[in-house]
């Protein structure tokens, strides 16, 4: 089977999935409640966050393969390239809460505040970057620049296909070019919108850390799904010739990276600790306080559990325990996103609904000592997961039918003989 | 002291002749003694039945105990033997300990994996191998049977296997260290 086909029963499921998230995305929007709005935005920031930040991180795999001539991921080059298919999507999401910023949707950044703004000597430091306009800017801008390089390799591999021929190189030269470029500029750009999409939701916070550590858990998660994807399309038969030493090096993808991550978690932790400087410590004591339990539960998801299960040579090469760690480990990094936009958008919130209460004492420097458990903020209540398999339906949907769309295997493709004889 | 035996081997030029004979010899039924190569030879093992190291399990253990080494230690000076307050951190900073943890587990895993490595071969400052024929740790490949004790047409069958299979140098030598 050369020609993936998506139809019949997956169809129908990952729509019934995307069905079931916007019902649970309307539930949340119209539960009522003083913070019901700002459970529905962040719920849809995070989510959108997460999967086009899985996209991104496809494509960027992807140059980083093709620049370093590897030749061991061409089998499987059409599941990254569907993967990165998804940034189009993602972006126009994100593009939503750009205009949310002018709009008024929502309230997921002080920084957006003007009100608050013009009382916080901080944040006005900040507002030459924190602002709506370079919000918008940046996200269409850099977004777009990915999304156009990303359609260039796309369409030049799928393209290769039908004009490539054996011995002809143009085609490679082609996607190197654009691959390396890519590098080139997803580096500064990506760092550059996760602080605009993500840190600053944290708005007086800031780590120069934060972009590195998104970064790691978009690439946890994006191995993780490759290797789903893959094992799901061999199981209906297709890449034949994706041999089982393709799927032990996303295994190793998947452990070392899974450190990698705990590296940079720790690194970030430890230094704020170590320093103890309270505007630094704000973000870790408000999560080690008041999300207690997701706190601890990401780091064992994320890292004794890969990390002990993958560690050993034949572990890396069972299709179950590649399966089981991969769902952990997404699930894992979506509670990861899930702590970092959460309290920072509940923050926010809450001092708005302060702001326009009856009393505006000097109670902009009240340190709040506890933090009481809110369903859909402290913890992800059935909304939240609802809304995660709506937008992982979504994410699917846009995967397999791009993957529709072309050859599962790159017949074209220099590599493809060295892929097929990938050996560890 | 160790006995002496006979090595018939054969010298391959290119990695890929070897990889092949041994295909053949799999065939055929013949007991490799041992496969001499200047490099890893991708897709041997298998062929030669060889079992997953089991070197990282001594890694594994090591690791352990470093781990719990530096933890420990640090724990007992820190909390139990000499408690002292620094920079207001608690008397028991359990992150302030990790990166020296880590570094300990690496060291431990490293070292111990080579000093196992080296007891398990036998390799010490006075060991002396001999080698079977210079230029197996330069550009040749080389196959070798046992062919002690083993009546004169097996040796042959052995001779002719390698002949056949393109071997460019075939040599019988008495070892004792091998």
């Amino acid at each position: 089977m050369n020609q993936f086909t998506f139809e019949g029963k997956t169809k129908t499921m990952l729509l019934g999935g995307i069905v079931l998230g916007v019902v649970s995305m309307l539930l949340s929007y119209f539960m009522g409640g003083e913070i019901a709005n700002t459970r529905f935005w962040s719920n849809f920031l995070h989510n959108s966050l997460f999967f086009l930040g899985i996209a991104f991180m496809a494509m960027f795999a992807m140059s980083v393969w093709i620049t370093a001539w590897s030749g061991w991921f061409v089998m499987g080059k059409r599941v990254f390239e569907a993967i990165s298919m998804f940034t189009g999507v993602g972006l126009l999401l994100m593009l939503i809460i750009a205009i949310g910023n002018y709009a008024g949707f929502h309230h997921l950044y002080h920084w957006n505040d003007l009100e608050a703004v013009a009382h916080d000597k901080v944040l006005q430091g900040k507002s030459p970057f924190l602002n709506r306009n370079s919000y918008m800017i940046f996200t269409v801008l850099f977004g777009g620049m990915w999304w156009w390089m990303t359609m260039k390799i796309r369409k030049d591999s799928v393209d290769e296909d039908k004009n490539g021929r054996f011995g002809d190189f143009k085609h490679m030269f082609r996607q190197r070019t654009w691959a390396a470029a890519f590098l080139a500029i997803s580096g500064y750009t990506s760092a550059i919108v996760i602080w605009l999409w993500l840190m600053s939701v944290d708005a007086h916070w800031y780590s120069t850390l934060y972009a590195w550590y998104v970064g790691a858990s978009w690439w946890v998660t994006m191995i993780a799904f490759s290797i789903l994807i893959i094992i799901y399309l061999k199981s209906k038969g297709g890449l034949p010739n994706l041999n089982e030493d393709v799927i032990h090096d996303l295994g190793k993808f998947l452990f070392g990276f899974s450190i990698f991550w705990t590296y940079l978690w720790f690194s970030q932790y430890m230094l704020i600790w170590y320093g103890n400087v309270g505007e630094e410590t704000s973000y870790f004591w408000t999560r080690a306080h008041g999300y207690k339990f997701l706190f601890r539960l990401i780091l064992v998801l994320n890292f004794p559990l890969p990390f002990l299960v993958l560690m050993k040579n034949s572990n890396k090469r069972k299709m179950g325990t590649l399966i089981f760690t991969s769902i952990v480990v997404i699930i894992g990094h979506w509670l990861d996103f899930f702590l970092m936009v959460k309290p920072g958008v509940r923050q926010t919130a809450e001092h708005l609904l302060h702001a326009s209460g009856e009393h505006e004492a000097a109670g902009h420097e009240v340190v709040e000592h506890t933090i009481p458990f809110l369903s859909g903020f402290s913890l992800p209540g059935f909304l939240e997961i609802g809304t995660f398999i709506g937008f992982l339906s979504l994410f699917l949907y846009v995967v397999f039918a791009s993957l529709a769309k072309a050859d599962l295997e790159p017949s074209h493709d220099p590599f493809i003989e060295e892929a097929k004889h990938h050996h560890v | 002291m160790k006995t002496k035996k006979n090595i018939l081997f054969g010298l391959y030029d290119d990695e890929q002749d070897l990889l092949k004979a041994v295909k053949v010899s799999n065939e055929r039924g013949l007991k490799i003694m041992d496969v001499y190569s200047p490099f890893p030879i991708h897709g041997l093992d298998p062929l030669l039945g060889l079992k997953e190291s089991r070197l990282h399990i001594a890694g594994f253990i090591f690791g352990t105990l470093g781990a719990l080494t530096g933890f420990l230690f640090m724990s007992w000076v820190f909390k139990i033997d000499w408690p002292n307050v620094f920079g207001g951190k608690p008397l028991w900073p359990i992150p302030a300990f990790i990166p020296v943890t880590f570094e300990l587990t690496v060291l431990f895993a490293g070292v111990g994996m080579v000093v196992t490595y080296f007891i398990i071969n036998g390799l010490s400052m006075k060991a002396e191998t001999e080698v079977l024929h210079d230029r197996i740790s330069d550009d040749k490949f080389c196959i070798a049977f046992d062919v002690t004790g083993n009546a004169s047409d097996n040796a042959s069958t052995f001779e002719s296997f390698l002949n056949e299979t393109g071997a460019t140098y075939v040599e019988t030598k008495e070892m004792s260290d091998l």
